[in-house]
């Protein structure tokens, strides 16, 4: 009985550490494509930025702020000079947590840098060209973190100083509970933002870009501020899901930080931030759901089993393409409670 | 009553197509002055370049005094020229008030950095609110306030249009096609208000139209072009009289 709630404790927790992550990202995404128009098909370069550069720079920097005397290579000996800092991080509290945050705002700078070097054609380029470029800038990273060792090691990647490895056998419910701490108040700034006079300018300009211009607005400007603010949401997610999996490696695909985000945003409602968090929290559900349960199918289902979640989301996203294509949640920026409908024969 | 807008010897092609093949004209302040020409005969164009959307290829343009050709459409914005789009283009998922709230100048909300803390632009928002809802109100769109603009019927878009770009505090406004595709008496009304605007404020207008039936009651200058160039100028009288408005135009 104990043993089965576990399980379930276990899968929740685990649920909720990806369901934050995603949430981040998808705020990111969500203020990019759905709010301002952009499409960015390369959220996955921003992502694995932050991953890779706090994977990379969170060993290094650990070993000089926590005072660690040693020769070794933080990178090449990576394990052995992280037996070195994890004991001093697992009694000082205080200075891991200080730690964390220091690693997510480099990873949340190094997402803003990732969106800075994407917004060079974003500002440029019309929607389609756009998204073709985005989509060939996010293989980007990859490349580099497999061919040059310095950054994370190569293929075999790097672990990551434990920043939670104070809270001992609590480790993972604490570090979802910061994780989802972190997600709801970016999430929440990201919906106050949408609702300001700058958040406005950013959905006229999606609305309706030359009259945007007409209006005096510089669109440039205001497209780069969404890429950059938007990267840097997944930049800090990226840094956030290396530090909570503790290592890092040159595998961060397209597929999960790109196109799930786009699943999730278009289950959920483009443009809007309850549709964002709706479509993550059921899609990342469903999807471990599936996951969890498919084994059981094996034999049953004449194809190999593996491939079933990404049968079904394939499904699932072809149903809402058809048959809602807005989303769960429609865009309703008007006050008004009065339906669509009633004001279309009102206003007819 | 001096001249606020000055043209000389505009040239804009496209290809081997003369837009705009050295035209001159000028809009005398608080006037309210139409365009009229055949389809293609280089009006909209010449929207289009006074307001920075297009740079003409020779030719200059003049705002009260200072030259503004060839300037982007944001200083030509900021200096005191609003426009209105033939196609009636809505920020469709904005509201009525939104849309024009969005055309509110040097907005301090709207800068990323300030935006983060209400306190710092909360009152312009509700002093933008207030003006923008006497526009509306003024409009006869008071009651689509909270409507998205997208819902909204022509006319109405047409007027949210004139609204958006009355919120600027322009002095002088280049309309496209106004009150095309609205229904006779809405029409009126458009021009009407427009009257009442230039009366009240001492705005000055620059309207392309086709809706000759309407428009010329209310305007005080025409200018006729056909083929990019401008072949008649004058009161409404002396222009539907002249013989070539009537060949290229009219079709005598």
């Amino acid at each position: 009985m104990m043993a089965a709630l576990d399980q379930v404790i276990l899968f929740v927790v685990d649920l909720l550490a990806l369901f934050a992550t995603y949430l981040i990202i998808n705020t990111g995404l969500n203020l990019q494509e759905g709010v301002t128009g952009i499409p960015n098909f390369g959220i996955v370069l921003a992502v694995a930025g932050g991953a890779y550069v706090t994977g990379s720079l969170s060993t290094r920097l650990a070993v000089v702020l926590l005072g660690v005397q040693t020769n070794l290579d933080p990178i090449s000996n990576n394990i052995a000079v992280l037996q070195l800092i994890n004991p001093v991080l697992r009694s000082q509290p205080a200075i891991s947590l200080g730690l964390l945050i220091l690693f997510l705002l480099i990873g949340g700078a190094a997402g803003a840098l990732m969106g800075l070097i994407s917004s060079a054609p974003a500002v440029r380029l019309r929607e389609d060209y756009l998204a073709i470029t985005l989509l060939a800038f996010g293989e980007v990273l990859n490349v580099i973190g497999n061919g040059f060792t310095p950054l994370i090691g190569g293929p075999i990647g790097v672990s990551l100083p434990d920043v939670f490895g104070w809270a001992g056998e609590h480790r993972f419910y604490f570090a979802t509970l910061v994780m989802l701490v972190i997600a709801i108040a970016m999430f929440a700034g990201a919906g106050y933002l949408i609702r300001t006079p700058f958040g406005r300018v950013l959905r006229a300009i999606r609305d309706n870009e030359p009259v945007a211009m007409s209006l005096g607005k510089d669109i440039a400007r205001y497209r780069t501020s969404s890429i950059l603010v938007g990267s840097l949401l997944c930049g800090v997610a990226g840094s956030l899901w290396a530090l909570y999996s503790g290592a890092v490696t040159p595998t961060y695909a397209r597929f999960e930080w790109t196109f799930l985000p786009w699943l999730m945003i278009l289950l959920g409602g483009m443009g809007t931030n309850l549709g964002t968090i709706l479509g993550t929290l059921i899609f990342v559900t469903l999807d471990k759901l599936i996951i969890y349960y498919k084994y059981s199918f094996a034999g049953i289902l004449p194809f190999d089993i593996v491939w079933l979640n990404y049968l079904l989301l394939g499904i699932i996203t072809i149903i809402i393409l058809i048959y809602r294509p807005e989303g769960i949640v429609r865009e309703k920026w008007a006050p008004s409670r009065q339906s669509r409908a009633e004001k279309a024969k009102k206003t007819g | 009553m001096g001249s606020l807008l000055k043209v000389e010897g505009l040239r804009r092609s496209f290809g081997n197509l003369h837009a705009l093949d050295g035209v001159s004209l000028s809009v005398d302040e608080k006037t309210l002055t139409i365009l009229i020409g055949p389809n293609g005969s280089g009006k909209t164009t010449l929207l289009n370049v006074i307001t920075g959307f297009q740079k003409p290829d020779s030719g200059r343009v003049y705002y009260a005094g200072n030259e503004i050709t060839g300037w982007s459409p944001q200083r030509v914005y900021d200096q005191g020229i609003a426009r209105t789009f033939q196609i009636p283009a809505m920020f469709g998922k904005l509201s009525t008030l939104e849309n024009l709230l969005v055309a509110d100048k040097n907005h301090p909300g709207e800068s990323i950095s300030k935006a983060v803390l209400k306190r710092l632009w909360g009152r312009h928002e509700q002093e933008v609110t207030d003006k923008a809802s006497k526009i509306l109100e003024l409009l006869g769109l008071a009651e689509q306030r909270n409507t998205p603009a997208s819902l909204l019927s022509g006319g109405q878009m047409k007027l949210v249009e004139i609204g958006r770009a009355l919120m600027s505090d322009a002095k002088l406004y280049l309309l496209d096609e106004p009150v095309s595709g609205v229904n006779p008496t809405l029409a009126h009304g458009i021009f009407e208000r427009i009257i009442g605007l230039r009366e009240q404020y001492g705005l000055t207008f620059l309207i392309i139209e086709h809706r000759l039936d309407i428009a010329l009651k209310y305007v005080d200058y025409v200018n006729a072009m056909a083929s990019g160039k401008l072949i008649a100028a004058g009161s409404p009288k002396e222009v539907i009289a002249d013989p070539r408005v009537i060949e290229a135009y009219l079709g005598g």
